[in-house]
């Protein structure tokens, strides 16, 4: 059990990062231990894939202690558009 | 040395929380079987007690122990580090009991003797090999479904990889998530430096990057 839900995740995530678009979606059953997130940020314009990842597991390092299992997908505005369009 | 027997909780606590790594046999009285894996327990305690300390504790007794470490039947056995619970046998598996004592008192006195520090452990572990994979279990076993696609999709690479099985070890398991300033596992390193988690290895793989990624 964890004490986190989508929408606590998505509205922290949101205001961190100033995101033009956050998607969270809770594979547990509502359990709260599972989730896999969306970001699309300008904060992440010019950094590495795996800075982007750091920034996100530092902006969550208290909730994914009982967070079992965090997948994340992080893109730059101009990014995310271009993978709309390969839709 | 003998098995100790635990009488009361805060006697566990202190136990299980000692330098040395303690080999915790949960029993029950009416169980036979936990008679034979006491006398095993014993026999480890003459030939490894000066590295590792055993004892005993009644899983009906401590049931709240029990619940914590979720004992299902008894005989088991649950090896601890420095308050963690590092490693467990469930059932009468005098193989297993006794080959995982002897590897931890074996890296209870290398580390001893070496001196190292934690650090230079986790240096040495992540440059072992030019694609090192820290994971939960092994690439013919993954005791974790992120770990499994992580195997899945490296094999395909056909690169050559070590493995370290986390769950082997606390101490490497919590000191390499500090140490990468990581949180989860599985993670890849790439001569020595942190490439990322499976969702790194995805994207990378969706784009392309992977196998000029993995061989650095």
């Amino acid at each position: 059990m964890s004490k986190y839900d989508a929408k606590y995740l998505e509205d922290k995530l949101r205001a961190r990062f100033d995101a033009s678009h956050v998607e969270v979606s809770d594979d547990s059953d509502g359990c709260g231990g599972k989730f896999s997130v969306i970001i699309v940020s300008k904060a992440f314009v010019g950094q590495t894939l795996l800075q982007k990842h750091r920034l996100v597991n530092q902006s969550l390092a208290e909730e994914l202690k009982s967070i079992h299992a965090f997948s994340q997908k992080t893109y730059t505005p101009e990014e995310w558009e271009k993978v709309q369009q390969q839709k | 040395m003998a098995v100790l027997t635990v009488e009361n909780s805060e006697e566990y606590q202190k136990y299980i929380s000692a330098d040395k790594t303690t080999v915790a046999l949960f029993s029950a009285s009416w169980a036979e079987q936990c008679a034979q894996v006491n006398d095993v327990l014993n026999e480890l305690a003459n030939i490894l007690g000066d590295k590792l300390q055993f004892i005993t504790l009644d899983a009906e007794k401590f049931s709240e122990i029990s619940m914590k470490h979720q004992i299902e039947a008894v005989p088991t056995v649950i090896f601890f580090n420095k308050g963690s619970a590092v490693d467990r046998v469930d059932g009468v598996d005098i193989a297993a009991i006794s080959s995982k004592s002897k590897k931890l008192a074996e890296s209870a006195s290398s580390a001893a003797a070496t001196g190292q520090t934690l650090e230079d452990r986790l240096k040495n572990l992540i440059n072992k090999a030019p694609l090192m994979i820290f994971m939960k279990g092994d690439r013919n076993a993954p005791r974790c479904g992120f770990s499994k696609q992580l195997i899945a999709i490296v094999n395909e690479t056909k690169l050559p990889y070590e493995t370290f099985d986390i769950l082997s070890d606390e101490e490497v398991r919590q000191g390499l998530k500090t140490y990468s300033d990581w949180p989860t596992y599985p993670q890849v390193y790439v001569k020595g430096e942190l490439i990322g988690g499976l969702d790194i290895i995805k994207e990378l793989l969706a784009n392309n990057e992977l196998e000029s990624s993995l061989k650095g």
